[in-house]
């Protein structure tokens, strides 16, 4: 049912319905054009016939009279085996002379008059004639022919729309099966590369069509992005080689000083920036998802748990974690683990001294929540930016980074992070 | 020990070469890639520190060369990059443990120190570890000191253990944060130093775990 809806929503299933109308109405179109013109033919046929009767019977009589019309008549009759003409001669009276006519309206000129044989609604043309002295003469010929052939003509209309049909729809699901598979196949591959293996490419083969042109472009663009991507792990690399090694000498000198202890402290506080920094550079590259993994996250909980409870405790806080068993996600463990650890170290921090620091795996969310001062409604978009510090928090340690890696991670991981309030205190949410 | 140092930038050579010559053992240095491979396979060393950004050959390189070669000498490889992937990648290649810079000299040498050979008694395949009047029996999983027992949570076990198994020597922090909790990252909370003062307390008098200021932890006869 789900593939049939996805089906539905593809262009080859809208190249099939189009291509079927077109034919339908093409073959509607040729169909009815072909009813028209031979119907018309094959009455007007039958009214040269009935023309040339009613010429030939005129003609008898003026030479004969009423008698040798009557004899013709029935001579004709007579010779008729398929029994499909119709003659009347009607006296002044209104009686019949010869025929084999009941009897028909006195009516000159062409009309269309049911005919009462055995056969049902059998509609005959017929040409009526005033004849002297109040005489008439009615020629007919029975329709019966042209409505079977009529009929015929419908029947097979009606094979020919129907394999039509057919045809149609081999045809187009052919066509869109095909464009189906190659868009799938650049689908597969596109999702590959999303997931961080920058060194997916579709296939194209050489020459080829349109898609196959299209996939050369975007490989071409893969091929730029990926050149990016390695300046940029350069640009990292360089930054983390060149000014790391001398920054790690310096504070190597410095450690070797008798109190400079304080420019030692500001060298490692400037080394975890950095530190920092690429982390998070490396995680919004998004190559992490390339090792992806099932991580079961209430062990993730219970070890983050498990590893600050002491420390809470050393505030005279109390660390409270409810963990459901059985979730998992597919994930990063060791990030998801420095996440979980960023926030709970956070509510430690922020909490209130002697207080309540709450970390709870639900059913798809995690949450952590302290009961400090918390963060007012208006400030807390701006708490995942990079170095951004509420001023309250200004004068304790730490680099302004913690958040902004958490909100990297949950973006990795395609979790949703929400900060409510927890009243009093801060509640972080990330669900998925 | 003896101690092969494969590292081209020169300052940072001179530090480590100086810290482990200070700890009392034999430093050879070279700045190449495949000058080190050369070395380390002529052998004779018992730890190889190798940082992985080399001219010649790469560290993984190396490393993996080495391994392929079927010589097993402990490596600790260094890196300046902190990314993820490059612990597992030198941990792949061969390498026994990883530190990426910036490092402190005394972790590097905890860090060399645990790689070196273990002494016999504590070889992995002990069954019971023991320093001075504490015995942790790893097979009854019971921990006693001068015969009285003493009952420890599932994590504190891990701890003691991981102290124990490395005894007369120094632990770091992250050693510890990597051995018992898997974690790979520096906590800017001080977790470790309160889950160890909870197992000291656990432990009693006299004090067997000592702190080594700026360098890490060491258990030990409280004499030695």
């Amino acid at each position: 049912m789900n593939a049939l809806r996805r089906w539905a929503g593809t262009t080859g299933f809208r190249v099939t319905l189009l291509h079927l109308a077109l034919t339908l109405l093409g073959t509607a179109l040729l169909a009815g054009i072909g009813y028209w013109a031979t119907s018309r033919f094959a009455v007007r046929q039958i009214a040269a016939e009935i023309e040339r009767d009613v010429g030939v019977l005129l003609n008898a009589a003026r030479i004969g009279g009423v008698p040798s019309l009557a004899l013709s008549i029935e001579a004709r009759i007579a010779a008729d085996r398929s029994g499909t003409q119709f003659f009347l001669l009607a006296g002044a009276d209104g009686g019949r002379i010869a025929g084999n006519l009941a009897s028909a309206p006195h009516q000159a000129g062409w009309a269309s008059i049911e005919v009462d044989t055995a056969r049902e609604d059998s509609v005959m043309l017929a040409f009526g004639t005033a004849l002297p002295a109040n005489h008439f003469l009615l020629v007919g010929r029975d329709l019966a022919p042209v409505r079977a052939l009529e009929a015929q003509l419908l029947g097979a209309a009606g094979w020919v729309g129907g394999a039509a049909i057919l045809l149609a729809l081999g045809g187009g699901l052919l066509v869109g099966r095909g464009v189906a598979r190659r868009a799938a196949s650049m689908e597969r591959a596109l999702a590959l590369v999303e997931e961080g293996r920058m060194e997916t490419r579709l296939t194209a083969r050489p020459g080829g069509d349109e898609f196959d042109r299209l996939a050369r472009r975007v490989n071409a663009t893969l091929d730029r992005l990926q050149l990016t991507m390695a300046a940029l792990r350069q640009v990292s690399d360089d930054i983390a080689h060149d000014l790391r090694t001398p920054l790690t000498r310096l504070r190597r000198r410095l450690e070797s000083m008798e109190g400079a202890e304080e420019a030692v402290a500001e060298c490692d506080r400037i080394l975890d920036i950095f530190a920092a920094l690429l982390r998070i550079a490396e995680v919004e590259s998004g190559a992490r998802r390339a090792a992806f993994a099932p991580v079961a996250l209430d062990e993730v909980c219970a070890t983050v748990a498990e590893l600050y409870a002491p420390a809470a405790m050393e505030r005279g806080q109390i660390l409270v974690a409810q963990i459901d068993h059985g979730q998992t996600i597919q994930g990063d463990r060791e990030l998801l683990t420095q996440m979980l650890a960023n926030l709970v170290e956070n509510a430690i921090r922020h909490g209130r001294a002697d207080g309540t620091v709450r970390l709870a795996l639900e059913d798809r969310a995690i949450t952590v929540a302290d009961d400090g001062p918390g963060i007012p409604a208006e400030a807390r978009d701006l708490v995942f930016r990079r170095f951004h510090r509420l001023d309250a928090s200004r004068t304790t340690p730490g680099t302004g980074l913690g958040l902004a890696l958490v909100a990297a991670v949950a973006a990795l991981h395609g979790l949703r992070i929400t900060l409510e309030d927890a009243g009093p205190g801060l509640r972080v949410r990330l669900a998925w | 020990m003896r101690i092969l140092l494969v590292e081209d930038d020169a300052a940072t050579a001179a530090d480590i070469a100086r810290a482990l010559g200070g700890a009392g053992h034999l430093v050879s240095h070279v700045a190449d890639g495949r000058q080190g491979l050369m070395e380390a396979i002529g052998g004779g060393f018992e730890v190889l520190v190798v940082d992985r950004m080399l001219p010649g050959l790469d560290g993984l390189g190396l490393i993996r060369a080495l391994r392929a070669a079927g010589i097993a000498t402990p490596a600790l490889m260094l890196t300046a990059r902190g990314s993820l992937n490059d612990r597992v990648e030198g941990l792949d290649a061969g390498a026994d443990d990883y530190l990426p810079k910036p490092f402190a000299l005394p972790e590097l040498l905890a860090r060399v120190h645990a790689l070196g050979r273990r002494p016999a008694v504590m070889a992995p395949e002990a069954t019971v570890l023991r320093v001075a009047e504490l015995e942790m029996d790893l097979l009854r999983r019971t921990v006693t000191r001068a015969g009285q027992r003493i009952e420890l949570q599932p994590r504190e076990w891990r701890l003691l253990e991981y102290l124990m198994r490395h005894a007369g020597r120094v632990v770091t922090r992250s050693m510890l944060l990597e051995g018992v909790w898997d974690i790979h990252f520096d906590p800017r909370t001080s977790v470790v130093e309160t889950h160890v003062s909870r197992l000291r307390a656990k432990l009693g008098e006299p004090d067997l775990i000592q702190t080594l200021r700026g360098a890490g932890y060491t258990i030990r006869p409280p004499d030695a």
